[in-house]
This record gives structure tokens, sequence and C-alpha cells, in this order.
């Protein structure tokens, strides 16, 4: 009965979403774009599609950085439209969304505040998405400690920094260490938020989530060698939610090399077929590739795939 | 274009030999400079050769950098540019300047050298971080590329002044120094020519008048020999007359 009460709070939403899934590029679009040798073809092609007339305002000559703009502005426009619509728990999940775009726009703030660059010229480069109220008010600040103190423990941010960074690490880490350390407590709330509302939210949202803890441990384990980033360090990074924990986590704290850390996947049955296609050498994919073409295949398998 | 110009100076032997001497200097200065307008335009050529090159090279290496740029926004989501720019202070790649010699012309050479480690190495840790890497690359080689070229092209402009002044002036030599002396010398033999033929002229008339005056003399005397009345003058001592020592 509970397929019954569902409309009441998701009917018009889901109806919606469908409507934007059927409304994107197929196969048959990219080809049609791949034929385009300027980009007044390629606006011509779009406005063929549900893209419509996202571009038609735009004087030309057309600029690559105006259609990405105008791209962005457009998917911000309707997430936003879901986001007011929704109650609870759909608003907390679009939320956990805009997390991760929070997240990074917290770090370009915090780098730009530590360089002395002026608050005006910050903002317009944060990405929509990730907005929260007390963007404004960063420029008090000077050091990244003193930011958290006054603004960041307002925002919903606030536990991911409580979880795993003090005081003193921001003002000394890497900046990208602590967006990397962000991050993991972020998709460890994630998990435990989908794993609460339970039936078809966890069992799908919980393997994409494994998949993206464990793809960041191997990647990050990877991307390490030949830096200054400690074995240590590295293992504060790895978030705790996938395949990967804790064995494999601990086998990948310990790894020197490629072929390691190829071990340690073997273990693994979808990892290991990853892992074989994968190369360095112009023309194979490489493992970044296998990694992404995988959590594309996760994501399609969430898409309702009733046909009305 | 001086036509028929010459040094005004006064036509003297002395004036002769340092013409001579002068358009002897003139003529090895103008081997010299031609000898170096030859060097510099060898080299010149040679940069030229070198410059298509890079510049060919350039291309496909600016495009190559330009698409591992796209891909690493399409892995990473474009707010990396930003990242980076926020995070620019000191310069790590910077150029020293050095001199090099051709033929006497200094030419600007510029070399470039790493200062200090890699502070991006973080970037795309997590995610992207193998397109970071390729990009980093692609951008460094064509940033070196761009400091080759920078100074090619700057001997190159260099050279070419060089070469255009040099070889104004071996024409200039050629042309006019060199005929301008010639002229001079040419004057100054005709005018000593001529002082000689004024001299002998002179001589010769004065022979002729000597010669008329002696014959006055030689025919009063007969003509009063004949008369009958011997004037034997003696000799009067005031009335010395040296006897020409030439004539």
């Amino acid at each position: 009965m509970l397929g019954s009460f569902f409309n009441i709070d998701g009917g018009y939403l889901e109806g919606l979403c469908r409507g934007f899934k059927c409304g994107i590029l197929k196969q048959a679009d990219y080809l049609n774009l791949v034929q385009c040798e300027t980009l007044e073809d390629l606006k011509l092609h779009l406005q063929g599609t549900d893209y419509g007339n996202f571009l038609a305002n735009e004087p030309s000559p057309l600029a690559v950085s105006v259609i990405d703009d105008k791209l962005r502005e457009k998917l911000v426009i309707e997430f936003q439209h879901m986001r007011n619509h929704a109650v609870e728990p759909l608003s907390t999940f679009l939320d956990f969304i805009t997390y991760s775009y929070m997240i990074d726009n917290i770090i370009l703030l915090i780098t730009g505040t530590l360089h002395q660059r002026p608050i005006s010229e910050l903002i317009p480069k944060c990405h929509p998405l990730g907005s929260f109220e007390q963007m404004e008010a960063i420029h008090v600040a000077a050091t990244p400690a003193e930011l958290y103190n006054a603004v960041l423990v307002d925002t919903p941010l606030a536990p991911f920094f409580v979880d795993c960074i003090s005081e003193q690490d921001l003002d000394e880490m890497n900046i990208e260490i602590i967006r990397n350390t962000l991050y993991k407590a972020y998709l460890e709330a994630f998990f435990a938020f989908c794993k609460d509302l339970g039936g078809t939210t966890a069992e799908s949202m919980c393997e994409i989530l494994a998949f993206e803890a464990d793809r960041r441990a191997i990647i990050i384990t990877i991307n390490s060698f030949g830096t200054e980033l400690t074995k240590d360090d590295r293992v504060k990074l790895y978030p705790k939610v996938g395949k990967l924990y804790p064995d494999g986590l601990a086998a990948l704290a310990r790894a020197d090399d490629y072929e390691q850390v190829k071990a340690v996947a073997e273990y693994y049955a979808e990892y290991r077929a990853l892992f074989e296609g994968a190369g360095n050498n112009p023309g194979e994919k490489t493992l970044e590739d296998k990694f992404f073409e995988h959590e594309v295949r996760f994501n399609i398998v969430t898409l309702p795939t009733t046909v009305f | 274009m001086s036509g028929k110009e010459r040094l005004a100076i006064f036509p003297s032997r002395g004036a002769q030999m340092l013409m001579k001497a002068r358009l002897k200097g003139a003529q090895k200065g103008h081997s010299l400079l031609k000898k170096k307008a030859d060097a510099l335009q060898m080299r010149f050529r040679q940069i030229l050769g070198k410059i298509i090159e890079t510049k060919t090279l350039m291309g496909e290496v600016m495009k190559e950098a330009a698409f591992s740029l796209a891909e690493a926004k399409f892995t990473t989501g474009s707010g990396f540019n930003d990242n980076i720019l926020q995070n620019v202070e000191k310069a790590k790649f910077k150029i020293r300047t050095k001199k090099d010699n051709v033929a006497g012309v200094t030419l600007p050479v510029f070399e470039s050298y790493q200062d200090g480690g890699d502070t991006y190495e973080f970037t795309g840790l997590a995610r992207g971080g193998q397109q970071f890497a390729k990009l980093k690359k692609n951008y460094h080689k064509a940033v070196v590329l761009l400091v080759e070229l920078a100074s090619l092209q700057t001997s190159f402009v260099t050279l070419d002044e060089v070469i255009k002044i040099t070889n104004r002036r071996v024409n200039a030599i050629e042309h006019v120094i060199i005929p301008r002396i010639e002229r001079t010398l040419a004057y100054i033999v005709s005018e000593l020519d001529e002082l000689e033929r004024e001299e002998f002229y002179r001589l010769k008339k004065i022979q002729d008048k000597k010669r008329i005056a002696r014959k006055k003399t030689e025919d009063a005397k007969a003509a009063l020999q004949k008369s009958g009345v011997v004037l034997e003058q003696p000799a009067n001592m005031l009335d010395e007359q040296d006897k020409d020592l030439l004539f």
C-alpha cells in the first residue's frame, strides 16, 4: 500500500524527473553534434532537442564558456525547482547532492581568502548549486581557522569538519588534503542517511556510494605515488563505506606501487575486471576512464526503467 | 646621390700619398665588412629555418595541450581552473638571459629553469589525477617551446637590424667612399701633371727669352764691330751678372 501514498509527496517530482530523463541527449543527437563544424551549428542542433532555445539570447560570436555557463544555469534552475517542491526525506537527499558542490566552493573561498583575493572576485566563480547563505561573510576571516569559527560552523558542512579536522589542521594542511578529508566525511554521512531510508533508495544509492568510496581510495593511492603524501595521511582520506573496508583499505594503505594496488583489487571481482583493460599507453583506456564507465553503468540502472 | 664630388684638398704629393693610404684602408674595410655581413646572413638563415620548425611544432603542441585541458575539465568539472589561479604565489618556471656572440653581434638567448617544487601535486588527487599529470606535462612542454621561440625571434629581429646596418655600410663604402677617394686621387694626379706642365712651359719660355736676349746683344756687338768702333768695355764690377748655371 505504500505505493498509493507515494504520489502525495513525490508524484509531481517523479513525473518531472521522467520528463527530464527523456530529454537527455541520445546517441543520434551526439552523432549530429559531432558533425557540427562551428559553434553556431551546435546551437542550431541543440535547438531541436529538449535544450531548446537556451542560447537564444546570446549575441554571436558564441564562446565555449558562454555555452558552459548557460548549460549550468539551466541545470541549476531545474534542480532548484525540484528542491523547492521537495519534502522530507527527499529534501535532505537533494541537499546531500548539493554538499559536494558546497565543498568545492568552500575550498575555493578558503584558497582565495588565504591569498587575499577580494570576495567579489570569488563569489561568481563558485558553483551555484553549492551556494549557502554565509558565503558573503567569508571575507572577514584571514586564516582558515578563523574562517571555520566565524562562518563554517553555521553551514550544513560543519559536522564534516568536526569529525576529522582540527583547527590547526585547517591552517597547516594542504588545501587539497582538506578537500579530500571533507569529501570522505560527506560520503560517509550520505551513506548513513541512505541506509536509514531503506528500501530501493538504500539498495541503489548504497551501491553507488560504495563504488565511489572504493574508487576514491584506489585513485588516491595510485595518484599519491611519487608525491609527498605519506601513507598515514593517505589512510585518513579513505572513506570507510565501500567494499574495500576494512581489509582492502588496510592493504591499500601499505601499497607502494601500481602493481600492489592491482594485487589488492584482485580480491574483488568487479574491480579486477576494471584493472584488466587499463593501461597508460596512448590508445588504451586509462584506469580512471574504466572507473568512469562503471559508475555510469550504475547510474543507468537507477534510472526508472518503466516504459510509459 | 653624390655625382662628381671629390674631397676638398690641396693637390700635392703628400696629399696623394695620403689619399692612396686612405683608398687602401677603405678597400680593406669594405672586404672585412662584407665578410661580417655574409657571416650574419648565414646565421640569419639558420635561425629562420629553426623558427619555422619550432612554430609548426608549437601548433601541434598547443593543440595537444588544449585538448588535454578539455579532457581534464571533463573528468573533474571545470572548477579546478579557478582553484589553480587562486593558488598562484611565486613563479615556478623562470627564465635567465644569456648572451650569444655572432660575428661581433651580441644576441640575447633565453634559458628556462625550474625553481621550486610542484605546488599542485595534490590537485585531482581523488579524481582526474592522471589527466592532470598529462595536462601539466603538455603545458610545460608548450611553455618550454614558447621560451625557445621567443629567444629565436629576438635574435632574428636583432640580427635583421644589424644586417641592414652592415649592408648599408658596405654599400656606402663601395658606392660612395671609394669612388670619392678615387676621384680625389685622379684630381690630384691631374693637378700635379698640370703643375708640371706649367713649370715646363715656364722654363721653356724663359729659355726662349734668354735666347732672344742673347741674340740681340750679339747682333748689337756685331753691328758695332762692323762700324769700326770697338768698344772693349772692361768688366764692370757693378754689372754682375752671373751666368745662369743651368742654361
